[in-house]
């Protein structure tokens, strides 16, 4: 029997797992949207996955998760090693690609940058007050647009004349898109600025003041925008990679980190036929009303986090 | 040598003083071209995200000289005197160009007016003339001689700006920074957009110095900004004479964050208009807001004459 | 005249030799603000302008919080920044709410020194005595300087305690004994005694920890409910936490020429406000060789936000990682934990590559 190792990512808008063996190699792969029940997608990634692993070979030895619901999924699943997403892209990134120097990294509401040498990371930054020119931002204008967001890349490319687009804040960048719509500007100009604006809007928030070097990748939703790639091609004047499987490679990095740190914990896709729920509860003791989450396998709570202070503990098992 | 002058922030307050200073010491010197989209870029992209627009736009003239001159000048100016400070923004100027163009080489001279710290304007500008390479009695000739062209420079601003205060039809006093209200990418676009709507703009920042500041004192006790003192006093001065006020701020001023609300507060008789500009391309969101504040201010003055 | 119940909002511990000096300086009664709560965001940042920096509205949304505790007088103090002018608009939108209370205003003593001080205070005050005042000022004094001394123990080694929360209940205690604090030589006992008691609370402590040192603005560094806990989350990731801007090296004795004299290469003159501490700070911490430096400021905070491209170029030419915090009213806590995070692993996978 080989050790095989699980990684999990769960994001606000799609979740993604993969299976690697010793040697970081993908043995099974999902990716599907989280529709807004991480439990339940976790639960479908499951059986995704365990269809695709050869269990007369492989067994998993120990589970890692990261993204938003990083936490919780990371409960249900007794995960041994649970990881920021930015520390997990890194080491996903630079497992793939040992010369990179530059990630970048826009998703539905994060983008972040993360500078590496040797591969080591030795800068990060990550987008400070609101989602303008993130996923979420683009998806929006989109709908105001009338056009798929999946379309927006090929139509970009056909733009002549980007037209320029405050970006800044969503707010402003909305109201100036209806303007620029009604006087007068082309669909795909429109588009095409609008990807443009999220490469401006990166570099002078995410990127300000670091050295950006060659190799460049390029991950996070937005990568799949080829608009946006060529936009960051175009400012940065260094060629962009975007790895077909880029989105997988938080959950290799944190599949990475479970084989890396050596602690093992029997783990079995069982799990995906038990029933986890989850309920919010408002915590009283004081002004703040602390969300307290707790987490419960049938009728038993096994975690509960979210207060601030002991007056919301929530005592377990 | 020549210097090159980035036509920004306190330049719109001392560009006689300055270019005199420097003509009459046969120094030669360049001004950076007036600002457009390509300079507000620039700055953007080398300016720190969250600094205010007036700051990217100056970064965007010192890159706009790069290549241009030998030296470009850039003033510290900490305060006034006792009591009357500037936004700490001035203090640093100095040291946020030099670090932010560390790596293109680019030399900066100055000026360091700090009088509550070490002497005064003429301290500062024989200094200056130092680094020049100008002797002490030659400095202060030009010296003497840049505060005289000022002084003629304010008097024929003064005359203007009562000529405006004369005009009839409607007249909205404008209050923002010198450098905001003339910059051809910020505050110029609002002022020729009230033109096209046959509105006199009365301009804060050209009344008279001394009463603003004494005149300031019924608005405001203890506002430490000297510029926001000035506007401060003026609208004290004109508000019976205006229709309304306009407060043009860029985002996000550190002094007009707190000024502009005690005016809001304080001044409850005269229509006020607070117009936050970020530079950004929506100008048709700044249009539509000055086009209903004077459609609201017309429907005022016919109420007012109906009813007379 | 019945005895004033004054307030000033909450400033991480010091409300005690606030409330000390009040109650034994002026004579009058100290209404401590409620913890600070959401709630007291939401009352702030609901009456305040929009765009102006966060401590403004947190200490808007402490008066309301204290004068519905019974609090009858305010004081808000002057300052180098935008908090010259907190004061003056701070009693303007509280007397628009309607609220009837004494608003002494330190900025209005600007001119004047002692003697104003003297006449504000007297105004609450009307049998003030100098030599109690005076008295209870140093007693004040030497208790904050207790408790940054005492902080500062704690910011180095509560992310080695071997028994988790031992530092939190003896450093408790030590709120409480400081309360209780009457004389000068009281606070000394008190400090010594307790300096003692946490050297002995033992330590897990590895011969290189890492090391952060922060840096950035007066009122968000010192806060801990206004930067989210970020010096105690990172010090309990097994993190020696390093912070020098504090009330006493700020107030009592502050090097400023040999600051100033320390960054020449990068600074040639006084950027305001803390700009210079921040970027002293920040070489000192790059040259002796830490791990990463944090840069805490609220939105907008204009001195600070110049000290950013020196600290930027700083980062660069001693290959430091600054992270950079800004916080607003609504800054996201599961945001600011995952920076964090991020950046202990950074730090960590940094010192795994060098070794």
């Amino acid at each position: 029997m080989n050790k095989a190792y699980l990684g999990i990512d769960i994001g606000s808008i799609s979740t993604k797992g993969v299976i690697i063996d010793r040697n970081n190699k993908i043995l099974a792969s999902g990716y599907l949207w989280t529709e807004g029940n991480p439990v339940q997608a976790v639960k479908r990634l499951l059986v995704s996955l365990k269809d695709q692993l050869d269990h007369s070979q492989y067994q998993i030895v120990g589970v890692g998760t990261t993204g938003s619901a990083r936490k919780l999924i990371g409960v249900i699943t007794d995960a041994v090693e649970v990881k920021n997403e930015i520390t997990a892209h890194a080491i996903g990134t630079t497992s793939q690609y040992p010369q990179v120097r530059t990630i970048f990294e826009i998703g539905g509401q994060d983008s972040k940058i993360i500078l590496v040498e040797n591969g080591i990371v030795v800068d990060y930054a990550m987008n400070t007050l609101c989602a303008a020119g993130t996923g979420s931002f683009l998806s929006s204008q989109a709908a105001r647009l009338g056009v798929a967001v999946e379309d927006f890349g090929p139509i970009a490319l056909t733009s002549k004349h980007p037209t320029p687009i405050a970006a800044r804040c969503t707010v402003f960048a909305e109201s100036d898109l209806v303007h620029k719509a009604q006087i007068g500007h082309s669909k795909e100009d429109i588009i095409a600025g609008l990807c443009n604006a999220v490469v401006t809007n990166y570099l002078n928030n995410v990127g300000k003041g670091k050295r950006i070097a060659a190799p460049i990748v390029f991950q996070g939703g937005v990568s799949k925008n080829v608009g946006v790639k060529k936009a960051f091609e175009a400012a940065t004047g260094h060629q962009v990679i975007v790895d077909a499987n880029g989105h997988l490679t938080g959950a290799l990095g944190v599949a990475i980190m479970v084989k890396r740190k050596g602690v093992e914990r029997p783990f079995s896709f069982e799990l995906a036929q038990e029933d986890f729920t989850t309920r919010g509860r408002e915590c009283s003791g004081c002004a703040n009303n602390c969300e307290v989450i707790c987490v419960y396998r049938g009728n038993k709570l096994i975690d509960a986090w979210g207060n601030k202070c002991e007056k919301g503990a929530v005592k377990v098992g | 040598m020549k210097i090159g002058i980035p036509r920004a922030f306190l330049y719109y307050r001392y560009s006689s003083l300055w270019e005199t200073f420097l003509e009459t010491l046969n120094v030669d010197y360049v001004v950076s071209r007036e600002t457009d989209k390509a300079i507000l870029k620039q700055g953007t992209i080398r300016a720190i995200d969250e600094a205010c627009l007036s700051s990217k736009v100056y970064l965007g003239h010192v890159d706009a000289l790069l290549g241009k001159c030998d030296a470009v000048m850039v003033p510290r100016i900490a305060n006034f005197g006792k009591g009357n400070i500037l936004c700490t923004k001035f203090s640093a100027l100095y040291d946020i160009v030099d670090n932010t163009f560390r790596d293109n080489g680019l030399q900066l001279v100055g000026y360091n007016m700090d009088p509550i710290k070490s002497g005064g304007e003429l301290a500062a500008f024989l200094d200056f003339g130092k680094k020049l390479g100008k002797k002490k009695p030659e400095s202060f000739y030009a010296y003497t001689l840049a505060k005289q062209a000022e002084r003629i420079d304010r008097q024929e601003t003064l005359r203007q700006h009562e000529e405006s205060l004369r005009k009839p039809g409607i007249k909205l006093l404008i209050v923002g920074h010198c450098y905001n209200i003339h910059d051809k990418y910020i505050g110029r676009p609002v002022l020729d957009y009230l033109a096209t709507q046959g509105v006199t703009p009365v301009l804060a920042d050209d009344a008279d110095r001394r009463k603003a500041l004494e005149s300031a004192a019924a608005l405001t006790e203890t506002m430490p900004w000297i510029f926001n003192r000035e506007q401060m006093g003026a609208i004290e001065m004109y508000r019976d004479k205006v229709d309304g006020i306009v407060l043009l701020s860029t985002f996000p001023c550190g002094p007009d964050s707190l000024a502009n609300e005690t005016v809001i507060r304080r001044v409850k008789d005269t229509p006020i208009l607070n117009l936050l500009l970020d530079g950004q391309e929506g100008n048709a969101g700044v249009e539509t807001r000055l086009e209903s504040f004077i459609d609201i201010i017309r429907f005022r003055r016919e109420a007012a004459y109906g009813e007379a | 005249m019945e005895k004033r119940k004054i307030s000033f909002p909450h400033f991480g511990s010091y409300y005690i030799p606030i409330r000390h000096l009040m109650i034994r300086g002026l004579e009058i009664d100290y209404v401590t603000p409620p913890p600070m709560t959401k709630k007291t965001l939401e009352l702030g940042g609901k009456y305040s302008p929009d765009y102006v920096c966060a401590p403004f509205k947190i200490h808007l949304g402490c008066y309301i919080e204290a004068i519905e505790k019974g609090a009858d007088t305010l004081i808000q103090v002057d300052g180098v920044c935008r908090l010259g002018y907190y004061g003056e608009l701070h009693e303007q939108i509280l007397r628009d709410l309607g609220y009837d209370v004494v608003f002494v205003n330190l900025a209005r003593a600007r001119n004047r020194r002692i003697r104003g001080f003297y006449e504000e205070f007297k105004k609450i005050s009307p049998n003030l005595s100098l030599k109690k005042f005076s008295t209870a000022l140093l007693t004040s004094i030497d208790m904050v300087e207790s408790i940054d001394q005492i902080e500062d123990y704690l910011r180095k080694n509560i992310g080695f305690e071997q028994q988790e929360g031992s530092f939190d209940r003896l450093y408790e205690d030590y709120l409480q004994a400081l309360s209780l604090v009457e004389s000068r030589k009281e606070a000394k006992y008190v400090t010594s005694n307790y300096i003692k008691r946490f050297k002995e609370i033992p330590v897990n402590k590895p011969l290189k920890p890492l090391r952060v040192g922060v840096v950035g603005e007066y009122y968000s560094i010192m806060d801990g409910f206004s930067n989210h806990q970020i010096e105690r989350e990172m010090a309990k990731m097994g993190i020696v936490v390093d912070r020098y801007l504090n009330v006493s090296n700020s107030l009592f004795h502050y090097p400023v020429k040999k600051m100033r004299e320390y960054i020449k290469g990068y600074s040639s003159y006084d950027i305001g406000a803390t700009g210079t501490m921040t970027l002293n700070r920040a070489l000192k911490f790059a040259k002796r060789g830490y791990d990463g430096i944090i840069h805490v400021k609220s939105f907008g905070c204009t001195p600070e936000i110049d000290a950013m491209p020196v600290l930027q170029n700083i980062s660069k030419d001693y290959k430091i990682p600054i992270l950079y915090f800004s916080f607003d009213s609504q800054t996201a806590e599961a945001g600011i934990l995952t920076r964090l995070e991020a950046f202990y692993d950074m730090m960590v996978m940094r010192k795994e590559g060098k070794a």
